[in-house]
């Protein structure tokens, strides 16, 4: 199923903007309980220091400036550690966050926690996927580098299932929830071959001809092996 | 959204930032460029203290006075290629409680006028100056091809009448003692910080060398019609 | 892009981020309004009184604190006279007096006779209070966008408008 919107697929922003949104549809869809605790907390801090400014707007448009200076220095500071505490917040805390969330317990109780990030000028997705346990022991670390065009068509179409073969074969705890997008592990260790998603299949499966029994088709076996090892 | 209009985006913002970066630096060339004004003579040559109105659009009659003074200076050393205009001008200085029969509060210790003043273009602002077309002909051809002019610093003026007669809010100012002459300058640049004459050396901008006169009384009220006459 | 504005929180995060550029922009100036101690510390130059110093739309910044010396004579000020909402930027030709209460006359440059007819009714001279800064910083012709604003007037819908439209479209 291809999303109904199409982007231009030579803005960088754009192709991971589309494939960020995509993530919490598929994992919610998934049972996966989402937290919105980050977002929540920089959405705090953003509309406090909105709110000082608004204040200082109102008191200054109604007293002028002589009135109220001291007030204003004050509203001026207290922007100024509030505007900080978000940039460091970003920068530090959610370090591109996209998506955090419990798995449901049928398919472990894991909490994940997805970091996305792109580099400039090069069209690959970067996405980090942290995992803690029940117990609330870290688990591991998965990190997946992936060519934007393993999900997006030649017109700028996004293609879910390509895209959350990626994730489930890549993260055991969506894997598990969703056995079924998982590239077969156990050919897949073995295979030397891989079979990528070519245009070809792209546009088939934009025009949702082929459907669910594509998703076995196995990318890059040898690293995901890996990977897995790793998580 | 994407594609030209980004790169148009992308562009101006380039061009804003390489613009800002490339006028700090020019404002920033202003520091270390040394300075060195003179002012070599300074002097009254008339004094004359009338009543009547100062102005034409003056309401009503008071005391003024007329300071004719020679003035030799040179301040050729402020124009760089980041001067746009070089503002002269003398002010008179005194302390107002030498002002006889003043009913100021006071707080009123010090007053201080313009009495003269000049600008001076840079070669690069003469078609902004403020001049006939036969004397702005004359002046950018006296400065044809040079960025900087150094003669443009250099005034010798004698006997020179004020441009301005100046008056007190008393209304009066005969006889009053005490009151010197300053030359100041105001450096104005094409893009950067405005400065005016310093008392002391900073970096390699040297103090004002001159530029005060030995103090002077001004004298008693001449009637009218002498006043008069000696304008004319 | 506009999807986005399905969930409540990314809508929510969009128009944040639209408010903080706005917001930051306003408590930049107010923190530069506060360290100048000036209500209005960049100012255009609306007039050819000062020319050739300052033509129109050259951007002044202003100096409102009298740490080392009191403002004095040859000292570029803006003011505002009563009950006139025009900033004036010229120079301070005379000065009676010292502290709050000194007579200040000022004169453009390029003007040629003094302010005194233009200040307010039985106003001579002005005095500490009326000025809102002196000048101490000088950026040319940056300033020209907010003259053709002000004698354009169907610009400001025009620019605001795309401004607008441009960050609604516009994740980053």
């Amino acid at each position: 199923m291809a999303s109904q919107e199409k982007i231009s697929v030579y803005n960088l922003a754009d192709l991971k903007n589309t494939s960020d949104d995509a993530i919490p549809n598929y994992l919610n869809s998934l049972k996966f309980r989402q937290s919105h605790r980050l977002t929540d907390i920089r959405l705090t801090l953003g509309y406090g220091a909105l709110a000082i400014a608004a204040a200082c707007l109102g008191w200054d448009y109604k007293f002028g400036f002589d009135a109220t200076k001291y007030y204003t220095a004050a509203a001026v500071a207290l922007y100024s550690l509030l505007n900080g505490a978000l940039t460091l917040w970003i920068f530090y805390v959610e370090r591109g966050t996209i998506y955090e969330g419990t798995a449901p317990s049928s398919a472990g109780g894991d909490t994940i926690r997805i970091s996305t990030h792109t580099k400039k000028n090069v069209p690959e997705y970067n996405v980090t996927v942290e995992v803690t346990g029940k117990d609330g022991k870290k688990k591991g670390k998965v990190e997946v580098t992936k060519p934007f065009t393993e999900w997006f068509d030649a017109t700028g179409h996004f293609v879910a299932a390509p895209f959350q073969s990626v994730l489930a074969t890549a993260v055991p705890a969506v894997g598990k929830a969703d056995p079924k997008r998982v590239a077969g592990p156990k050919e897949g260790a073995a295979a030397t071959t891989t079979t990528t998603y070519t245009p070809e299949i792209l546009e088939a499966l934009a025009a949702g001809t082929l459907g669910s029994e594509t998703s076995g088709a196995e990318p890059k076996s040898g690293k995901k092996g890996e990977r897995r090892r790793k998580a | 959204m994407y594609s030209s209009l980004v790169r148009i985006q992308n562009t101006f913002g380039f061009f804003t930032t390489v613009a800002f970066v490339v006028a700090a630096f020019i404002a920033a060339s202003d520091f270390v460029t040394p300075r060195a004004p003179v002012v070599n003579v300074l002097k009254t040559t008339n004094l004359q203290v009338v009543r009547g109105r100062p102005h034409y659009y003056s309401s009503k009659k008071e005391e003024y006075a007329i300071i004719k003074f020679t003035l030799d200076a040179d301040l050729s050393s402020l124009f760089t290629w980041n001067t746009k205009q070089l503002f002269v001008y003398i002010t008179a200085e005194w302390p107002s409680t030498s002002v006889s029969g003043t009913t100021l509060p006071s707080n009123v210790t010090s007053n201080q006028a313009v009495i003269w003043d000049t600008i001076i273009t840079s070669p690069s602002a003469d078609h902004l100056a403020n001049i006939g077309p036969i004397a702005l002909k004359k002046l950018r051809k006296s400065a044809a091809g040079k960025p900087i002019d150094p003669s443009r610093g250099k005034i010798t003026l004698k006997n020179q009448r004020p441009k301005y007669q100046i008056t007190h809010p008393s209304g009066k100012i005969a006889e009053t003692e005490d009151v010197t002459l300053r030359l100041h300058y105001n450096v104005q640049p094409w893009v950067g910080v405005l400065t005016w004459n310093q008392n002391a050396d900073y970096g390699l901008w040297n103090a004002l060398g001159g530029g005060l006169s030995k103090k002077f009384n001004l004298p008693a009220l001449k009637k009218k019609d002498e006043g008069k006459k000696a304008k004319a | 892009m506009l999807s986005g504005m399905a969930n409540p929180r990314q809508a929510a995060a969009q128009l944040m981020n639209f408010g903080l550029i706005v917001s930051t922009a306003f408590m930049m100036w107010k923190g530069l309004s506060v360290i100048t101690d000036s209500p209005s510390p960049i100012v255009v130059v609306l007039s050819g009184s000062m020319e050739p110093a300052f033509q129109r739309g050259d951007l002044l910044f202003l100096w409102n604190r009298n740490i080392f010396s009191e403002t004095s004579v040859g000292e570029i000020v803006v003011y505002n006279v009563k009950d006139k909402d025009i900033p004036i930027v010229h120079r301070v030709v005379r000065k009676f007096g010292t502290g709050s209460k000194a007579k200040l006359l000022t004169k453009g440059d390029n003007n040629l006779s003094d302010d005194t007819e233009l200040y307010a009714r039985g106003q001579d001279y002005l005095v500490r209070k009326d000025i809102i800064g002196s000048v101490v910083g000088f950026i040319p012709f940056v300033g020209y966008v907010t003259i053709m604003l002000s004698e354009h007037p169907w610009l400001k819908p025009v620019m605001l408008g795309m401004m607008g439209l441009v960050v609604v479209l516009q994740r980053e």
